[in-house]
């Protein structure tokens, strides 16, 4: 039985082409992983197949309808979890799950849904006031209300925890029947490659549909495979760490964090965090949604105030001397933080102004960095339409400008495939062999290897810190997404 | 119906928890009746006079005296040409009279005597009423005075009755008509952005996932936003006639009836606007261009309809408010007049219709590509 029969599919944007010439088969009971690079053309499928976007070319039929004339009777035995989670965010826990219900015609009974989600304490919290990690159990909830035959989930895992993850995961199979199929996009290869069907995407083609254990046995394997699959990556020496100049210092940690502490009225949101970061060193700050990462962060930039201890840059306060200890340090914001209007030329000349590169050194400077990134094809256009791959490599050229000795990355490479990823991570471990210190805070366990040192955190305090090795050792575990699940849950005791 | 039904909850609850709406329906009525009661002042005011006598005789004194007694004029003598020139530039005094040396002579001969009269031509409107007032003031003296009886019986005899409006407040219509530019703002403004925050935020894709019918989608967004409008302009007339004393000479259920048929077109407007564009910012400027402006300006609120240029008289005939502020003016004013009611109903109606029908098509239920 297939759920899902696509014949010579094809679907164009203006002149792009997202999906060329597809065909495709889902099996029915099946859960299968939806894989590939940005701009693939993972999300235009999953919207064609429910018939949200009409095909130009070919043929779909989903469970035996076809979704550009019975549309209506398609989607009532579907559910569809988009990228956004498609919650109402003014609307409290309870009442987005009563829409829903309403929507689909359901009953009101969410008790066995609440306690599986582990929502029931906060069911009259507003959605927008929730975690990244319990929006997405929330939208799950949504979409899962009804039983639907059939599931489809836009990428539910980007921007949160392992912890979170492994919750997700846990609640689709327990949720579904054995004849319920489900379709997974995703960008983590090691869930897709723990599914039972993986489909590869690359150009709008199909380059791969079979089992993940076909392909490789281990899910690092996999990952070198679907790399391989999507036209291999070349480690190639960074061009961006052989032109950054090396800064000369005396101290011996550039980056120091004094008994940090932000308190909200009785809540600690983080308390008494110190450490202490050598000269280019990678520190990794590691922890579920909501444990006071980002407040760490912004603190350590300047951004917000603590309620008590100091940070120091380059053995500045960043208190009492804010402007100048930022002088010293490129930050890389969580979302896409530059003028998606100018081009990419104009954001580059604009950051390097505000980082006070003076006018004459300006042109220069700004060509060297397009020249060094590779921008020489997109200089001119805006940095809105840009791929999600050249927007992070963007906001990275944006913080190099000015050459510091110290980089801020705010989950960096959220929402970003894995070929991206490598060549991200290619440039930040040699800018730290350059010398620059590096302050990092990531949800991949893959990432978290690269880090010499780690900062475990949850609940607004450092619960672990040490290099992956040791925070290995001292979990007894072999990977780094155990270590993590096993520290936090023992310290949660 | 479920479905519909479970739309306009949503609907509401979102409302409540929107501040912004909350603002626009009950706080900004609120202020907008308070600047146009205590602010704006389209009457008559007192004006600030300099008189200058150059005529020696006694009873013209009296005719010095009698701007005094105005309650139009404050009157400020002066004695040199000089000061008096001094007072304009200043801006101290609105315009001048000068009586010349003569005035009494000629007078006393029958023939007709010469009055000098200085306005401020950069304030128009006040140079109106220093010229109308002072020739009001002179005239007035003239048949008190012992000149009378040089003066001929006049032929026409003019007597004045001010109808529907008896003291000329030009408050009483004023104050209805801001109502029509806070439900502008609640059907245009506040609606404009709804359609458009669904698609930025990605809920409208979890709802086309869903078995949502198109009509539901419209009358969800439809249904709320009149109710809103309706509570909000209960409101209104409850500010304008209870607590401010706007006299009504109208019959309620004919004000609300039209005041719906009002609000359903601009609702039109609204979620056309919203519909077509799928972006709150561009929705709210192009609302206020083509919605809130011209509710303000050329629907005869502001500046007489028949006095703007013929195009824009052409113009104004598809706006809804300028239908709604003949409407609601005579309402308040000169009760209800069935002729009027009946126009104006019929073209709001007819708006109303062909815009609920371009919403209806311009609701996507497919995402664009």
């Amino acid at each position: 039985m297939q759920t899902v029969r696509i014949n010579n599919l094809t679907k164009t944007f203006n002149k792009t082409t997202a999906i060329d010439n597809l065909s495709l088969d889902i099996e029915k009971g099946k859960i299968t992983g939806l894989i590939g690079a940005d701009g693939a053309g993972k999300t235009t499928l999953i919207r064609l197949i429910i018939g949200l976007l009409l095909p130009d070319k070919g043929d779909i039929d989903i469970l035996g309808l076809n979704p550009f004339t019975q549309k209506p009777e398609l989607v009532s035995k579907i559910g569809y979890m988009p990228q956004k989670f498609g919650l109402y965010e003014d609307l409290t826990v309870i009442e987005n799950l009563r829409l829903y219900a309403d929507l689909k015609s359901q009953p009101y009974d969410f008790e066995k849904m609440l306690e599986f989600t582990s929502l029931t304490p906060f069911q009259d919290r507003l959605a927008g006031a929730l975690s990244g990690g319990m929006k997405q159990k929330l939208g799950l909830a949504c979409t899962l209300l009804g039983t639907p035959e059939f599931l489809l989930l836009d990428e539910p895992s980007v921007g949160v925890d392992p912890i979170s993850r492994r919750d997700l995961m846990k609640m689709v199979r327990d949720m579904i029947s054995p004849e319920t199929t489900v379709l997974w996009s995703t960008a983590y290869l090691d869930e897709a490659h723990s599914f039972d069907t993986a489909v590869v995407l690359d150009k709008g083609k199909c380059i791969y549909n079979g089992k993940p254990h076909d392909l490789a046995s281990t899910p690092q394997e996999f990952e070198e495979k679907v790399i391989e699959l999507m036209g291999g990556y070349k480690n190639e020496p960074s061009k961006i760490a052989q032109n950054y100049t090396p800064i000369d210092y005396e101290l011996e940690c550039s980056v120091v964090a004094d008994n940090l502490e932000k308190k909200y009225g009785n809540f600690y949101a983080v308390k008494n965090n110190s450490f202490c970061i050598k000269r280019g060193e990678i520190f990794g700050l590691l922890g579920p949604n909501g444990a006071g990462k980002s407040t760490s962060f912004k603190m350590m930039c300047g951004l917000a105030k603590p309620t008590s201890g100091t940070a120091r840059i380059m053995g500045i306060d960043i208190l009492e001397n804010p402007a100048k200890a930022r002088s010293n340090l490129g930050y890389m914001a969580q979302k896409f933080s530059l003028y998606g209007q100018l081009t990419v030329r104009q954001n580059l000349e604009f950051f390097a102004a505000a980082y006070g590169i003076g006018l004459l050194d300006r042109k220069k400077r700004v060509d060297e960095i397009i020249e060094v990134f590779d921008f020489q094809t997109v200089q001119d256009q805006k940095s809105e339409d840009l791929p999600l791959g050249f927007k992070q490599r963007l906001s990275l050229a944006c913080a190099l400008i000015h050459n510091p000795p110290i980089l801020f990355l705010d989950e960096p490479t959220s929402g970003v495939d894995v070929i991206a990823r490598r060549e991200f991570w290619n440039h930040i471990t040699s800018l730290a062999k350059k010398g620059v210190t590096i302050l990092v805070t990531t949800h991949f366990m893959d990432e978290a290897e690269f880090c010499d040192r780690i900062s475990l955190f949850y609940k607004g305090e450092a619960i672990a810190v040490g290099s992956p090795e040791e925070l290995k050792q001292q979990a007894h575990t072999s990977t780094m997404e155990d270590a993590f699940i096993t520290l936090i849950k023992e310290s949660g005791k | 119906m479920k479905i519909l039904t479970a739309l306009i909850k949503k609907e509401f609850l979102q409302i409540i928890r929107d501040p912004s709406s909350i603002i626009i329906a009950f706080v900004l009525p609120l202020l907008s009746i308070l600047i146009y009661m205590y602010g704006v002042n389209l009457d008559s005011v007192k004006v600030t006079l300099g008189i200058k006598n150059d005529d020696a005789n006694s009873e013209i004194s009296t005719l010095v005296k009698s701007f005094g007694h105005s309650k139009y004029v404050n009157s400020i003598v002066f004695d040199n040409e000089k000061d008096l020139t001094e007072a304009i530039t200043r801006s101290k005094i609105k315009g001048a009279v000068i009586i010349p040396n003569d005035f009494s002579t000629k007078l006393s001969r029958a023939q007709a005597g010469d009055l000098l009269i200085i306005t401020d031509g950069s304030e128009v409107n006040t140079a109106n009423y220093v010229q109308s007032y002072s020739t009001a003031i002179a005239n007035g003296w003239l048949n008190t005075s012992k000149f009378q009886r040089f003066t001929p019986t006049p032929v026409v005899n003019s007597e004045l009755r001010v109808w529907y409006n008896q003291d000329l407040n030009s408050h009483y219509f004023i104050l209805p008509g801001s109502i029509s530019v806070t439900m502008t703002l609640i059907g245009i403004l506040l609606t404009a952005l709804v359609v458009a925050r669904e698609w930025e935020r990605g809920t409208m894709e979890a709802l086309l996932s869903t078995r949502v019918r198109k009509i539901d989608i419209v009358l969800g967004k439809y249904i709320p936003y009149f109710t809103l409008g309706m509570v909000s302009m209960m409101f209104n007339v409850f500010l304008c006639v209870g607590i401010f004393k706007v006299p009504f000479r109208g019959n309620y259920l004919v004000l609300f009836t039209v005041s719906a048929l009002f609000l359903f077109t601009l609702l039109g407007v609204g979620l056309t606007i919203s519909s077509k564009l799928k972006n709150q910012f561009l929705a709210s400027q192009v609302s206020l261009g083509i919605g809130f402006l011209p509710a303000l300006l050329l629907s005869g609120l502001m500046f007489p309809i028949n006095s703007m240029p013929k195009f824009f008289q052409i113009l104004t005939g598809i706006l809804p408010p300028r239908y709604f502020i003949t409407f609601i003016e005579s309402e308040f004013m000169a009760g209800t007049v069935w002729r009027l009611v009946f126009v104006n109903a019929v073209f709001l109606t007819v708006l109303g219709l062909i815009l609920f029908a371009l919403v209806y098509k311009s609701t996507d239920m497919r995402l664009k590509g």
